[in-house]
């Protein structure tokens, strides 16, 4: 999807006229819009029964209307016959927020949506954190919102036992040094995002252990055990791909509500379930050799809730 | 029938009230799906979001239908991949999806008690923001974590893309369409008029 119009691969035909009269037709009708809409901002201000909060949201959805206004005659000046737009074109006139998502294949399904990110565990597939951003931005973008979020979390766990994150793996497109700098500050290892496109070591030499706490800087914080857990959770396609899937399949492939929060509340709705049924799987123990080992070196409870505990005799 | 749905919180069955768990063997997936569910903390959450952003003024109307019912639904829709009209259907039928919902007991004739339009779902869903979402996310996750299942030790990040709605590539695509369609349907009918009878 390189230019406004495209429809598929091969003949790059941009339908300027035909912009020029949707753009024109949405122009009209929302040219009143900004008058209006400075019109009712001060009667908005003086309505006093309703509640701060109530008033904040008619006013949010306000300044939404007169945005969305603004971005379309914005674009429409820059549309010119055969060169590309900027990165941040509309490509959808109820909703600023969608982007192209698949660059340079207009013939895909996916073209035009959202790219929500997780924060998931390697073993069982559930899920800590989500986002849903709008656009479509750069992945390292990801990764510290996210973290905050997993960390609000680990912070309403009420039990003495001290939780916390040690690493976090990614694929090559989340190896940003910054990045690096910020996880190495809070004490998060990265070895588990490549940098380069060879596979990460599943068991790493103590040589190798030794210099990623090093290049780190957590020699005091963590523990080779520790990264060698990280190595070995590594970054996996077929993990993460099996996480996507069961997404997938509950149909967040798809996003049918409206707008950034409809999608929000889609994904995390499916995200929700998803994580139920992650754990009927573990109280269940229908998990991978891979995921078993991992859980035991982690030490985390092992509950035999189907066994009957009576006397085999 | 739009007066008989809009007043169908008020019609009650009579008889026998049937417990719900009786007829929900422990084994299905759909009961251990939502056992899993820290229920309490997640409708106390909702209550404390709306609370502020949707206050109440009046105290007449009919009784709302509970957070924790929708809630159910809303998660369940996803889990069964339903549609709001298919999992409001199977709320009236389906005694796992009653269980799921928390409901515990209906009457056996003709109770209308326990009922949820479509309409209702979606404008729960509507008053859902992310801020909210995010915490029923971390309640889940801490409930997990708390009961030993999941460890945040080792964690993986990864986005995916998710298409938006229709794909149609855009607005100005669209008309493009439709004034092709409306210039190809105008065009008079090459068919050949049927031949008279002859007699």
């Amino acid at each position: 999807m390189r230019r406004f119009g495209r429809q598929c691969r091969g003949q790059g035909k941009i339908l300027v006229t035909v912009v020029r009269q949707t753009e024109q037709q949405l122009l009209q009708l929302g040219s009143p819009i900004a008058a209006l809409a400075q019109a009712a901002q001060p009667g908005l201000q003086r309505v006093t029964h309703l509640a701060e909060p109530q008033r904040d949201r008619l006013a949010k959805q306000l300044q939404a209307a007169m945005e969305a206004h603004h971005a379309i005659s914005t674009q429409s000046r820059r549309l010119t016959q055969g060169k590309r737009l900027h990165h941040c074109k509309i490509v959808h006139a109820y909703d600023g927020t969608i982007a192209p998502i698949l660059k340079g294949k207009s013939n895909c399904p996916a073209q035009f949506g959202r790219k929500p990110g997780l924060l998931s565990e390697p073993t069982t597939g559930f899920i800590f954190a989500l986002r849903v951003p709008p656009g479509n931005p750069s992945d390292p973008s990801y990764v510290l919102p996210m973290l905050d979020k997993a960390q609000g979390a680990i912070n309403r766990v009420s039990r003495p036992r001290r939780l916390a994150i040690h690493s976090v793996a990614g694929d090559l497109g989340v190896n940003d040094a910054a990045l690096r700098e910020a996880l190495h500050a809070r004490g998060i290892l990265t070895v588990g995002i490549p940098q380069t496109v060879a596979p990460i070591p599943p068991s790493p030499t103590q040589e190798e252990v030794c210099e990623s706490l090093t290049a780190a800087g957590l020699h005091r914080k963590r523990t080779p055990h520790q990264v060698h857990l990280a190595f070995a959770c590594g970054y996996s396609r077929p993990v993460v791909e099996s996480h996507i899937a069961s997404l997938l399949a509950r149909g967040a492939g798809h996003i049918r509500y409206k707008g950034l929060q409809g999608a929000g509340v889609q994904i995390g709705m499916t995200v929700i379930a998803h994580n139920g049924a992650a754990m009927v799987r573990i109280r269940q123990l229908q998990l991978s050799k891979r995921a078993q080992k991992f859980r035991r070196l982690l030490g985390l409870r092992h509950r035999k809730i189907n066994q009957i505990n009576t006397s085999k005799n | 029938m739009r007066l008989f749905r809009s007043l169908q919180h008020w019609l009650t069955g009579h008889g026998m009230r049937l417990q719900v768990a009786d007829f929900v063997p422990k084994t299905p997936p759909l009961r251990q799906w939502a056992e899993t569910f820290p229920w309490t903390a997640l409708v106390a959450a909702i209550d404390r979001s709306f609370a502020p952003r949707f206050p109440k003024d009046s105290t007449r109307g009919r009784p709302r239908v509970s957070p924790r019912v929708l809630l159910a639904l809303e998660l369940l829709k996803h889990e069964v991949g339903a549609s709001d009209e298919a999992i409001c259907h199977r709320l009236r039928t389906d005694f796992a999806v009653m269980y799921a919902c928390g409901i515990e007991a209906v009457q056996v004739d003709g109770s209308q008690e326990h009922l949820v339009l479509p309409e209702t779902l979606a404008q729960f869903r509507q008053r859902l923001d992310e801020a909210l979402i995010d915490e029923r996310l971390a309640i889940q996750a801490a409930a997990a974590m708390e009961e030993g299942l999941v460890s945040p030790a080792h964690l993986l990040v990864d986005p995916f893309p998710s298409e938006q709605g229709s794909q149609r590539v855009t607005d100005a695509t669209t008309l493009y369409k439709a004034q092709k369609k409306s210039a190809t349907s105008s065009r008079p009918s090459r068919r050949p008029a049927p031949r008279k009878r002859l007699r």
